[in-house]
């Protein structure tokens, strides 16, 4: 027989009022990205910055540092990174939809952003929250280039090519096909050369579910 | 008052036909229908006492609630003094620093840069626009016009350029009025001869590139010209980072080839369209003066720490345009006299040719700005009244609320 808990009312109280301070004394985005350009560390953390950022963090700038000396904080502008500028040859831009700014910040130098990404040409359809906004790596598109951009029509995908199964694998699917329903198998299978399965957390949970309905349980 | 306002702009617009002759005469540019002031006075007034005011942003400010724009807008209406001016900056920059800071509205900017050039506070103007990062003055096309447009008038076309300079950062060169207004300040204070910085120099290319780009004429693709090459020199001496940070400019290499590119369109183009002559003088000075740098800096005896630092520092692209500079001469001299053989050079000077612009089209320009800006005031007119009766409704209903409150405790007491 376990001990009836004592019921610690003022512990609960302390533990929520503790609670409830640490979500008010989070650190606002301005002291969690601010840098001190002279040793490249962040004053919240302590922290360096990656060597080979270095260069990057003196040279470009970032996002809101850009967008807090445009007019409603540059919302309908386009922004591209310099990374895809290096990387891809495709144009690649983030249009601006919605800002929220952190107000205790100098400069306005600090916020979050939400936008429609253009990924190598190819537009998506939502607003999503933009990432990597406090990277010094970002540059505004100049009206005068903003057509240059978005004339941009991108190669349609190559179609998915189908590939046979390895021959032992083949032999095993023909059997168990026709341990099941009885007749030969008509079409040959095939393996598709891209998987459309994204690998997270529900993916792997339905496959166990799945197996433990056909195999039961171990024992 | 509607039909006043449109009476005024009728006779107004009659005064506009018969000043355009003498312009030439004056030393201003927008005719004084457009600087008039009445428009705007004849707006429905809403006296506030500024002291009643400031006290309730500072107690809100106190108590980290949100300051509403309804406040902002109705303290920089009633200013009367040159002192207020200064207290109406400082609240306007905490307004920035607050939560609402996105909210701040077009008639208050609108206003603030009115009382200023009223109580003669201009510098005031100019300072709170050209850090705008902090204030949050964003004024829309009809005032910065204004702005320049009270420079030009007394001749100051230094700080003429910097009003450009921030319609350049803001990208705002939509009317046609604005265009003409940048591209005769740029043009006079160009006339002047000034030292620039390499700064200055970049600042004022950048401002002639995009105000150029505009107009496809004459006097837009010698400013293209002249953009593309200052822009291009500043690449040459400093780099291409150095040319793009901080501006809305393309931050691909060979600024000085573009400004080639022009002057190949210009000697292929079938149509009228000329360089002016003292913008292919300045190009030419300007690369012989690069390539004469560049030449003393690889021959010159340098001591050997100094040339390692500048070689650290300039990156291989860079290093890829400067070998590019002798080219560029030997194509410019091409093109210059390719376009003499077709007679595309404009004797006239390049302040001289912007100033026939002027006089052309101004007064065209300038009227549907005008129609377009009265429509604008009772937009905002009807706005600030939409907020005064929000603001309104929600006192009463904190009112309510608050007795509600009050009988609740007090029957509370009483039980």
């Amino acid at each position: 027989m376990v001990k009836k808990r004592r019921l610690r009312l003022i512990a609960e109280m302390a533990r929520k009022i503790r609670a409830y301070r640490e979500l008010k004394s989070r650190p606002r985005e301005s002291q969690k990205y601010a840098l001190d350009y002279e040793s490249m560390k962040r004053p919240l953390t302590g922290k360096m910055l990656p060597v080979l950022a270095w260069q990057d963090v003196r040279r470009e700038s970032r996002l809101f540092s850009l967008l807090a000396g445009m007019r409603l904080f540059g919302v309908g502008r386009m922004f591209t990174r310099k990374s895809w500028l290096e990387d891809h040859t495709e144009p690649s831009y983030w249009e601006v939809t919605k800002v929220k700014v952190d107000y205790t910040s100098e400069n306005m130098d600090h916020g979050r952003a939400w936008g429609i990404l253009t990924l190598k040409g190819k537009q998506e359809k939502d607003v999503k929250e933009m990432d990597k906004v406090m990277y010094h790596d970002w540059r505004v598109v100049p009206k005068h280039m903003e057509e240059q951009l978005k004339d941009f029509e991108p190669l349609p995908e190559p179609p998915v090519r189908y590939v046979p199964y390895p021959p032992l694998v083949r032999a095993m699917m023909l059997a168990e096909h026709k341990k099941r329903t009885g007749s030969v198998l008509a079409e040959e299978p095939v393996l598709p050369l891209k998987r459309d399965v994204l690998l997270n957390k529900d993916y792997f949970r339905k496959q166990e579910q799945e197996t433990q309905r056909t195999e039961g349980t171990p024992v | 008052m509607a039909a006043s306002i449109w009476k005024r702009c009728v006779t107004a617009a009659v005064k506009v036909k018969c000043l355009s002759p003498s312009l030439s005469a004056r030393r201003w540019i927008l005719s004084a229908a457009y600087t008039d002031t009445k428009a705007w006075e004849a707006r429905e007034k809403d006296p506030q006492n500024l002291a009643v005011l400031a006290t309730t942003m500072d107690r809100t400010y106190d108590r980290n609630l949100p300051v509403s724009s309804l406040t902002v807008s109705r303290f920089v209406d009633n200013i009367s003094s040159r002192e207020e001016v200064d207290q109406a900056e400082y609240y306007l920059y905490k307004f920035r620093h607050s939560p609402n800071c996105w909210y701040l509205r077009d008639w208050t900017i609108h206003s603030w840069i009115r009382q200023c050039l009223k109580y003669g506070a201009r510098e005031k103007a100019l300072h709170t626009v050209k850090n705008k990062v902090q204030y949050g003055i964003f004024p829309d096309d009809f005032t910065f016009n204004l702005l320049i447009d009270s420079y030009i008038m007394d001749g100051d076309f230094q700080s003429a350029c910097s009003v450009v300079e921030e319609v350049m950062l803001q990208e705002a060169f939509d009317l046609p009025s604005t265009q003409i207004l940048s591209l005769y300040a740029l043009g006079s204070y160009r006339a002047m001869r000034p030292q620039l910085t390499v700064s200055e120099e970049r600042a004022l290319g950048a401002s002639l590139l995009i105000c150029g780009m505009k107009q496809d004429n004459t006097v837009g693709l010698s400013a293209q010209l002249l953009g593309n090459a200052l822009l291009g020199k500043v690449e040459m001496l400093e780099g291409i980072h150095a040319v793009f940070k901080g501006m809305p400019l393309f931050w691909g290499h060979g600024y000085l080839g573009r400004a080639l590119d022009v002057m190949e369109r210009v000697a292929t183009a079938s149509g009228d369209v000329k360089l002016s002559k003292d913008t292919l003088d300045y190009v030419n000075d300007l690369l012989q003066e690069l390539s004469s740098t560049s030449d003393s800096d690889s021959s010159g005896a340098e001591s050997a720490g100094e040339e390692e630092k500048k070689e650290v520092t300039i990156d291989e692209d860079d290093q890829a345009e400067q070998a590019k500079l002798p080219q560029y001469v030997s194509r410019f001299k091409e093109l210059s006299s390719q376009l003499e053989s077709e007679g595309k050079v404009d004797s006239a000077s390049f302040q001289a040719s912007v100033t026939a612009l002027a006089q052309q089209n101004l007064a065209a320009a300038e009227k549907p700005d005008l129609e377009q800006y009265l429509s604008r005031v009772q937009a905002w007119e009807a706005e600030n009244r939409q907020l005064i009766a929000r603001e309104k409704e929600m006192r009463v209903k904190a009112e309510q609320e608050k007795q509600e409150r009050l009988a609740a405790k007090a029957a509370a007491q009483q039980a």
